[in-house]
């Protein structure tokens, strides 16, 4: 049994508002990879931010190498020997690998720098650990892959013995991220231990000796890999035991509203995100998509949008063809989107929150005259909202950016929900909400699908889903594993379908594809 | 607990709504307060350069008229850097598309000068519109389809655009009393072909804006106050003549363009745009078709403001015949808080600065070099300004971020976000 390097002791971290790790107990033993594993806003960040110094936790112990410690900055956890490759790498572009390297770090010749010395002993290290760089490459020059190498040789250079990853693999093309696994299990080789941050199952299996699984900042697990599987980690990672009930009046669906053809897209990095996926929404239905975040649940949002482009497949409103149609033309259909990202695409965050809520139709009469906005038929129609959707606000004048999370989010709501839209394409609605703007929007979903609307919700809270779907589809890796009406739902099912493993042939005929470990 | 949110909401409101004209006000102020530190330094009583400096912009008449000459064309070319940032187009060619408007005003009121002079005015504003607009259009359109830089396309149409009004200055116009062979190049160029400096002719005085001058020399005016004489003195001052509409049409400018940006749906979309293009498009707005839209407003304002120098004050195009105008646009518009409210501040500031710095040297002996330092120390303090109001603004999503600890952007949306 190896050594215990760092322990943590219930750790509590609150921002105004928000309980982001609370009575988080967590050991990470030497020369092991460790994953944290868990949703977005899981908490996941926010505590190795405070084991790395960059918050200090309300309450709770570090201890490193059985002794206590106190971080109160980056500095001292650094000079612990703990390193922390971020998100977003802490890079300067212009200057080389070198210059990056030492940057902050007393020189021995000082003021001068020892740029040759540094340059062998990177080069020393970087033959040692199998990172291949350049030292004098400039920043800007290499491809993102390699500048994480840069990032990793960084904290090398600080002698860390414990390396944190945020989210390594969410900017590598698969191909770095095998070679990246190659480099942090040969690490481990030289007696370092590694956090890996992570939401994806797969990677997190494919990597990692011990798991432990963070849900709204507690820890609900921990377990070696030998012992678990994917689809336990994927029900730990999101099933709640407690189900919040909703009404949910018996109605039979009307007439298809939403028909979408064999679609693929691409994602950001242009790699095929959303693979010949079909299904229909009828009226008064809510179809939910669940699914491991990243999955191309959002890209699907979009496409359906009209702001990815599709590069096949046929997508069809009220039997209308509209692939590929602007943002603009599909909002004409009478299409409500929801955008999982409120801060930067769902508000304007600068606009006020008159114009946020008047923002879809501003060019609709009776809001325009002759291209003049109406003060008074606007003003009629945002204070109808503002009371309708209960938006603690004390002037409309108020910017979007001063709200509240759910007040910003009842924004978007009576935006999109005031047109009475047909069809409602609602994706990660209730993330980062607190319970009863949670219950809210989720009320507004079900009063939308009792007018008529046909809806689709894209959701990684299956609690959520169960409690509001007529039918449930699971994406994975970009494709759909089977659709089911939620009667014929559970918890294992999903579960499996989640992580990839099972895949429906048609209702109720479940197909293994992949080994099932058979651990429930 | 709710209170105090409400209460704190009311306030930020309040800042929010008061910087627009408080930090211009305020970074002038500060910017003359530790400018008179330097005067004491000099050797020289700061109140006494001061008050010289005033009389110089507003003492008289006169100097009542060479700041409102001054600061006409900044008002135009700070509503149109205004117009052209708040919509996300920074347009740095404000100088080049003021050159290119005054150029086309000259050339209307020389090519046919037998029009009525309202009419080469009414022609000579829409030209020097539209041939502002024309000069951004290709930032605006590159910007829009390639993604291309604005800052650096409309820098550099600024240079190709001065060149080429220099180069008119030097190709003779096509004059009827001259007996020469006429080509093309001669309808293109304005130099004044019965001279052999490189100016252009005189558009014709019908077309110059009518001045105070005229209005109270007007029978109207005349009849009612007959031979009193205060207003013999008034009348025959010379500087009415150069108290023209031109200001007018700035102040108009600024009601125009506050109401373009606030009031209608084009300058609802610029904003969006310009705040975050990503939203905007998810609201249904074209970005593309209003990026262009922007650029062509922008530069047709700045093309107005070589427009209001021609007909209100110069009447003819001489080489640097308005030099950094343009430029000081970007100046002005800072200063002004890129509220077109703000822009009518400071350009008052730059013009009064300008009118009195004559009087403030010959009279107090600080050099009018003093000027420049209190402007660029009013710039100084109103970026100032607009750092701690975004600071402000910045915190609280850092914050938000905090708590929500990124559960906004999914890691795929932040590599571009990057």
């Amino acid at each position: 049994m190896s050594s215990i390097l760092l322990r943590l002791e219930k750790i509590r971290k609150t921002f105004p508002g928000v309980i982001a790790n609370d009575d988080v107990n967590l050991e990470i033993r030497t020369g092991e990879i460790h994953a944290l594993l868990g949703e977005n806003g899981a908490g996941k960040t926010s505590l190795m931010n405070c084991v790395y110094g960059i918050y200090r936790p309300d309450y709770g112990k570090i201890y490193w190498k059985g002794k206590e410690v106190h971080i109160h900055q980056s500095r001292d956890a650094i000079g612990l020997g703990i390193g922390m490759v971020h998100q977003h790498f802490m890079l300067v572009p212009p200057l080389t690998v070198t210059e990056n390297v030492i940057l902050g770090l007393p020189s021995a010749r000082e003021p001068f720098l020892n740029l040759a010395e540094a340059e062998a002993k990177i080069r020393a290290s970087a033959k040692r650990f199998h990172l291949d760089v350049d030292p004098k490459a400039k920043i800007w020059d290499l491809p993102v892959g390699v500048q994480q190498r840069v990032e990793i040789l960084k904290a090398l250079y600080r002698q860390a013995e414990l390396l944190i990853l945020d989210e390594p693999t969410a900017v590598l093309t698969p191909g770095e991220v095998a070679e990246l696994f190659k480099v942090l299990k040969s690490l481990t080789e030289f007696g370092l231990s590694i956090i890996f941050i992570s939401h994806k199952l797969d990677e997190v299996m494919a990597l990692s000796d011990r798991i432990t699984i963070l849900r709204n900042g507690r820890v609900v697990d921990t377990v070696t890999k030998e012992n678990t599987s994917p689809n336990e980690l994927a029900r730990k990672m999101v099933g709640r035991e407690v189900f919040l009930k909703f009404q949910k009046p018996e109605q039979q669906p009307g007439d298809v509203i939403l028909s979408v053809e064999n679609i693929s897209a691409l994602d950001n990095r242009r790699l095929p995100a959303v693979k010949n996926i079909s299904f229909s929404i009828r009226r008064g239905e809510i179809l939910a998509v669940a699914g491991v975040d990243g999955n191309g649940q959002t890209e699907l949002a979009e496409v359906l949008a009209g702001m990815r482009p599709s590069i096949n497949g046929k997508l069809r409103i009220h039997g209308v063809d509209a692939t590929n149609q602007s943002p603009h033309k599909i909002l004409k259909m009478n299409v409500s989107y929801i955008p999982p990202d409120r801060q930067h695409v769902g508000l304007l965050m600068d606009f006020s929150v008159r114009e946020n809520i008047i923002g879809k139709s501003f060019w609709e009469k009776p809001y325009t005259r002759g291209g003049v906005l109406q003060k008074r038929p606007i003003q009629q129609y945002v204070d109808h909202c503002i009371s309708k959707y209960d938006i603690r606000t004390t002037s409309p004048n108020l910017k979007a950016r001063l709200l509240s999370g759910g007040n910003q989010q009842k924004v978007v709501l009576a935006r999109e929900l005031s047109r009475k839209p047909d069809l409602i394409i609602a994706s990660q609605a209730t993330r980062g909400l607190d319970i009863s703007a949670t219950e809210y929007v989720n009320q507004q979903m079900l009063a939308a699908r009792q007018d008529g609307a046909a809806i689709l919700l894209i959701s990684s809270d299956l609690e959520e889903i169960f409690s509001l779907a007529d039918r449930i589809a699971v994406m994975y890796k970009g494709e759909i594993m089977g659709i089911l009406p939620v009667q014929n739902a559970d918890l294992h099912l999903l579960g499996e379908m989640m992580a990839g493993v099972r895949r429906l042939k048609s209702i109720g005929e479940p197909e293994i594809i992949g080994e099932d470990t058979g651990k429930v | 607990m709710k209170t105090a949110e409400s209460l704190q909401q009311t306030w930020r409101l309040f800042l929010s709504r008061s910087s627009n004209l408080l930090i211009p006000i305020l970074a002038i102020l500060g910017a003359f307060l530790i400018s008179g530190l330097l005067i004491i330094a000099w050797g020289s009583n700061p109140l006494e350069a001061y008050t010289a400096l005033w009389s110089g912009a507003f003492g008289s008449l006169a100097s009542i008229a060479t700041t409102l000459t001054r600061l006409t064309p900044l008002i135009f070319t700070g509503l149109a850097v205004t117009y052209g940032y708040r919509s996300g187009f920074f347009n740095i060619g404000a100088e080049g598309q003021l050159y290119l408007g005054a150029y086309s005003v000259v050339w209307i009121g020389v090519t046919f000068s037998d029009w009525p002079g309202w009419l080469i005015i009414l022609m000579g504003i829409l030209a020097a519109g539209l041939s502002g607009a024309f000069a951004a259009l290709l930032p605006g359109l590159l910007k829009a389809g390639r993604g291309i830089n604005e800052v650096l396309t409309t820098l550099l149409i600024n240079y190709l655009i001065i060149q080429f009004f220099e180069w008119g200055l030097r190709v003779d116009h096509v004059s009827k009393e001259l007996d020469q062979k006429w080509t093309i190049i001669n309808w293109i160029g304005l130099k004044d072909a019965a001279q052999p400096y490189p100016k252009s002719a005189l558009i014709p005085e019908s077309s110059w804006l009518p001045s105070l001058s005229s209005v109270l020399n007007s029978e109207f005016f005349t009849t009612l106050f007959g031979d009193a004489g205060w207003f013999q003195n008034l009348v025959s001052s010379p500087a009415l003549t150069r108290i023209t509409l031109a200001p007018v049409l700035g102040l108009v400018a600024i009601l125009v363009v506050y109401f373009i940006l606030f009031r209608t749906t084009v300058g609802f979309r610029a904003r969006a745009v310009g705040v975050n293009p990503e939203a905007a498009r998810y609201m249904g707005i074209d970005i593309n078709r209003t990026i262009v839209s922007s650029a062509l407003i922008s530069g047709a304002l700045a093309g107005l403001a070589g427009a209001m120098e021609i007909l209100g004050s110069q009447h003819r195009i001489i080489p640097n015949f308005l030099l950094n105008a343009g430029f000081e646009g970007i100046p002005v518009a800072m200063i002004g808080q890129l509220n077109p409210l703000g822009v009518g501040v400071s350009a008052l500031f730059f013009g009064a600065l300008r009118a009195g710095a004559n009087r403030m040297q010959i009279i107090s002996g600080v050099p009018t070099h003093l000027v420049f330092v209190i402007q660029a120390l009013a710039i100084l303090f109103a970026v100032a300004g607009t750092t701690i109001h975004l600071t402000k603004k910045k915190l609280r999503p850092r914050i938000e971020n905090h708590r929500h600890e990124n559960t906004q952007v999914s890691p795929e949306d932040k590599v571009t976000d990057a």
